[in-house]
């Protein structure tokens, strides 16, 4: 039975995860766990049971439950939603391997001979005490973030901004006089700006905050129509190559997501829109396509 | 580290020291004699409960009797189980079947002091608003503490803040416990 959008899919059986098909070409999908919603500690161990030795044991260091719970949440996270893509024909979410790029960026090793390609398929996860959520897509690096709309900082926001953001993106946020929108606008800026850094991989030392600026290009009517980003240090050829979507989750979160475009859109022409498929799920108990439901609001993209 | 003169006994001395930050206890104890070092290790298992635990070791002095040495005044890295820190003694002096002469000497390897790694603790702390019985030391990592990368930002300001230095992204990037965090404010300290 394969998985389509608009349906609540229970498990056939306690552990087995329901199929679905890669993500076309233009398309992101988007797998979310809320912790709180996973209570059953038969059910954690068996997440545990499928994660690496190794992986296991990085759960285990983490000091305190909630964290240990996430943390093992967004490794099976990550392993079930790899594993359901059933990628030549490896349905097993506990025999996935993984590796980090040259800069330390977590992609799946894949185990096959060397004379054939490995899939195409990418992914990133990001994970707060409150929600974890793993983005797929297919031929185009991806990464992306999420944070609690209402999470405190302790920092004023402008202080943070000076610190860290670029001098556009100060001046775009010292221009809003409600101290609220003011917090809120910072925590959607500092997900977009995450999840680009995340997406090209390099890490955090790798493409600076102060030295890329995010902004809201306006359309003709004013209107913000889509999430930009200029570089100081690279050339608009490659910044045109990203594109953003920010999304509010649940009511409660920001999720900002960074995917490549291909090459065949991003030769200047009108920007082709992702299409972004979203689920909420308890592994290996319940999947719920919630794209197009109250618990997906787009804000941009 | 002092090669034993030819008419001695070696007398290994194994040093452990750990912090936390209230106090900084030294706890030593003498290994009787002839042992070639490797053997020391077999002191890590009878501790190591200790030391997970974290409590306060009270400053014992043991010695072979006429053997008595002055407390480390020198700032000394905190210690873990499985990196622990050994100064190696070796005094020589006259030999005699039931007594050993102490002319003792010793080099300790130091790293940042304990009240650096004592702010930066603070700083955690604050920033994960961290509940009382919640364990910070040196080798404590920002990750299993909690630290996302907001709030590993976050103390990298409060750090700077509260030293009065200038954090480069590569430096932050590869601070992943509070020892990192604490040796490299010394070494930006200097550089001033």
């Amino acid at each position: 039975m394969k998985l389509d959008c608009y349906q609540r899919t229970f498990a056939h059986s306690s552990s087995s995860l329901t199929p679905i098909q890669l993500p076309a070409h233009l398309e992101t999908h988007l797998w979310y766990v809320k912790p709180s919603e996973v209570k059953n500690e038969s059910l954690l161990k068996q997440y545990l049971d499928i994660l690496s030795p190794r992986e296991r044991e990085n759960v285990m260091q983490m000091r305190g439950e909630e964290l240990r719970k996430s943390a093992l949440l967004a490794r099976t996270l990550v392993r079930t939603t790899i594993a359901r893509y059933q990628i030549n024909s490896q349905i097993n979410p506990r025999s996935l391997k993984f590796r980090k790029n040259i800069h330390g960026k977590p992609e799946v090793d894949w185990q096959f001979s060397n004379d054939s390609l490995p899939p195409p398929l990418h992914f990133n996860i990001s994970h707060t005490s409150s929600l974890v959520a793993c983005g797929v897509t297919v031929d185009s690096q991806i990464g992306i973030d999420v944070e609690e709309k209402h999470r405190s900082i302790k920092h004023t926001v402008l202080s943070f901004a000076r610190r860290y953001f670029s001098k556009h993106e100060i001046q775009f946020l010292a221009s809003i006089t409600d101290p609220q929108v003011q917090k809120l606008e910072f925590i959607k800026l500092w997900t977009l700006k995450e999840a680009y850094v995340k997406a090209l991989g390099k890490g955090f030392s790798g493409a600076p905050f102060k030295t890329f600026t995010i902004r809201f290009k306006e359309d003709s009517i004013h209107q913000a129509s889509e999430i930009v980003v200029d570089s100081f240090d690279e050339p608009t050829e490659l910044t045109s190559n990203w594109q953003f979507s920010l999304l509010e989750l649940a009511n409660s979160h920001y999720a900002a997501i960074c995917t490549e475009k291909h090459a065949a859109s991003a030769e200047g022409k009108r920007n082709v829109p992702t299409k972004l498929t979203v689920w909420k799920t308890i592994p290996f108990v319940v999947d719920e396509c919630v794209s197009g439901t109250d618990a997906v609001k787009t804000i941009y993209g | 580290i002092y090669a034993p003169a030819p008419n001695s006994h070696s007398l290994y001395l194994d040093k452990f020291v750990f912090t936390n930050c209230q106090n900084t206890y030294i706890h030593s104890f003498t290994h009787s004699s002839y042992s070639p070092p490797h053997s020391l290790h077999k002191f890590a298992d009878p501790f190591s409960s200790l030391l997970n635990n974290n409590k306060k070791i009270k400053m014992a002095s043991f010695a072979a009797s006429p053997v008595s040495f002055s407390a480390v005044s020198c700032t000394v890295k905190p210690n873990q189980v499985s990196n622990l820190r050994r100064a190696s003694l070796s005094f020589s002096g006259k030999s005699s079947p039931s007594r050993r002469i102490p002319a003792l000497r010793f080099r300790v390897a130091c790293s940042a002091k304990p009240e650096t790694v004592c702010k930066v603790v603070d700083i955690v702390r604050k920033q994960l608003a961290l509940p009382d019985d919640r364990d910070v030391s040196g080798e404590s990592t920002f990750a299993t503490l909690g630290a996302d990368s907001l709030d590993t930002v976050e103390i990298v300001m409060g750090l700077e803040e509260e030293f009065g230095i200038s954090v480069e992204e590569e430096s932050a990037q590869s601070i992943t416990t509070v020892q990192d965090a604490a040796d490299l404010i010394e070494k930006l300290l200097e550089k001033k």
